[in-house]
């Protein structure tokens, strides 16, 4: 099979052999996948530059079976640099996808996603909103999508105005109906998350506690190193007193 | 069948070297055992003798056989100058390079949360021990420019920020020899930023 062309981004690269480079890419029609670039860490390799995590590229390869072969590689945009903790919110997304997403799967719609979590990475803004909304399309495109419109016991719209209980698997109930045992969100959020509204500090917040927990939820036992690496630099910071 | 079972932890052990895989294990073992007796021996007494005697330089954490490597015990070496670097490859690469007199600091290894290896797994809190005894003016983090690299020297940045210490980072862009229209795009870009006044 021959691709040509393809927009990807690559998520990790490891050494492989005396001087190739397996890269794990995850593309718009293909999903995520695994190439291998062919002599790529060799210092007259015109492509090394460019199988960077965060670019996005054009990806050619050929070849059946679990290993492809990359046979071009170029940038599709301008050079976008991650810094400091961008850099480590790109890890963190990278990581979600490398853990969660089989081979071969196409997600285009979650590509769209991702590649608009890498360009405000890259811009410097205000990420945390779409790494939330990410995060949102990921548990969606994995079959477990969050049901944030309709109370899960009554089939009643979200009220604005209520508190629920979201339960995970199972969706948000009026914390007045007591007796469910999960997250404690507003009505008002789980809407702004459903239409992927602007959301203020206190909406944000709240998304990122339920989304922690549905995340976890995914990943099991497994534990997320930039996750963790992100607490470590800001204890780092602060003087590293604390470790 | 003790032989058969000789040969097959042979050809195991071969293959825990790096791109050693079934097939070039087993025709490593087979002429090391029909035409290469005696480098056989000579291999595994090499192997035995740097296992027990190497170890990590208690300074700058690279491989060395005495408690202090050749650098650090050096007094031609400006004490005030240290060159954080990933591996003793990348240490060596900057001593052939001959444009440093310094000190140095092997991290072994670099920060990668896909890989698994966080700040803990490197030899960080050694770096900040040595930078805390004071003495070094100059750190000059000379990771690999890679994603993982720059993760890393972002890391050593922050430990550093309490620190009376200058700390630099080396340049990156168009290398030597390089022509314009040959460049990736992403080196050429980072040239650009990283452009200075002549």
């Amino acid at each position: 099979m021959r691709v040509h062309q393809q927009p990807g981004y690559v998520l990790h690269t490891r050494p492989y052999r005396e001087s190739s480079l397996l890269v794990e890419v995850f593309t718009k029609d293909h999903g995520r996948l695994s190439l291998l670039a062919k002599g790529a860490r060799q210092l007259k390799s015109r492509i090394r530059g460019l199988l960077c995590p965060f670019q996005s590229l054009l990806l050619s390869w050929s070849g059946r079976g679990e290993l492809p072969i990359l046979t071009a590689a170029e940038f599709d945009q301008a050079y976008a640099e991650l810094t400091g903790e961008h850099r480590l919110c790109g890890f963190y997304v990278n990581e979600l996808l490398m853990y969660l997403l089989h081979r071969h799967d196409p997600h285009s719609r979650l590509y769209d996603c991702y590649r608009q979590v890498v360009d405000r990475l890259a811009q410097s803004c205000d990420y945390e909103w779409s790494l939330r909304i990410f995060e949102k399309n990921l548990l969606r495109e994995l079959g477990y999508a969050l049901n944030l419109e309709y109370d899960a016991t009554t089939n009643q719209a979200i009220d604005p105005k209520s508190s629920y209980s979201y339960v995970p698997e199972f969706g948000a109930v009026k914390v007045t109906a007591g007796g469910y045992n999960g997250v404690i969100v507003n009505g008002s959020t789980l809407i702004t998350l459903h239409r992927e509204e602007l959301a203020d500090e206190y909406a944000k917040a709240e998304c990122k506690r339920l989304m922690r927990v549905m995340i976890n939820r995914q990943l099991g036992r497994r534990v997320l190193h930039s996750r963790k690496l992100f607490g470590g630099l800001r204890v780092a910071a602060a003087g590293g007193a604390e470790r | 069948m003790a032989d058969v079972y000789a040969i097959e932890a042979l050809k195991k052990a071969l293959r825990r070297l790096p791109g050693v895989g079934p097939k070039t294990a087993r025709r490593m073992a087979f002429h090391l055992l029909e035409r290469d007796r005696e480098g056989a021996r000579e291999i595994a007494a090499a192997i035995n003798q740097a296992v027990q005697t190497v170890t990590h330089c208690r300074r700058c954490n690279t491989l060395s056989e005495a408690q202090l490597c050749d650098i650090c015990a050096s007094a031609k070496r400006d004490d005030a100058l240290l060159c954080v670097v990933e591996t003793p490859a990348d240490l060596e690469s900057v001593e052939q390079a001959g444009v440093y007199s310094g000190k140095y600091f092997v991290l072994m290894g670099h920060i990668s949360p896909l890989d698994g290896i966080g700040p803990d797994d490197l030899g960080i809190d050694r770096l900040r021990q040595l930078l805390s005894n004071g003495g070094i003016r100059e750190v000059i983090v000379a990771t690999n420019l890679t994603v993982e690299g720059e993760a890393t020297a972002d890391y050593i940045r922050q430990i550093t920020d309490t620190l009376d210490v200058k700390v630099t980072r080396l340049a990156r862009g168009v290398p030597v020899g390089g022509e314009l229209e040959y460049m990736d795009h992403g080196t050429l870009a980072q040239a650009f930023n990283d452009r200075r006044s002549i």
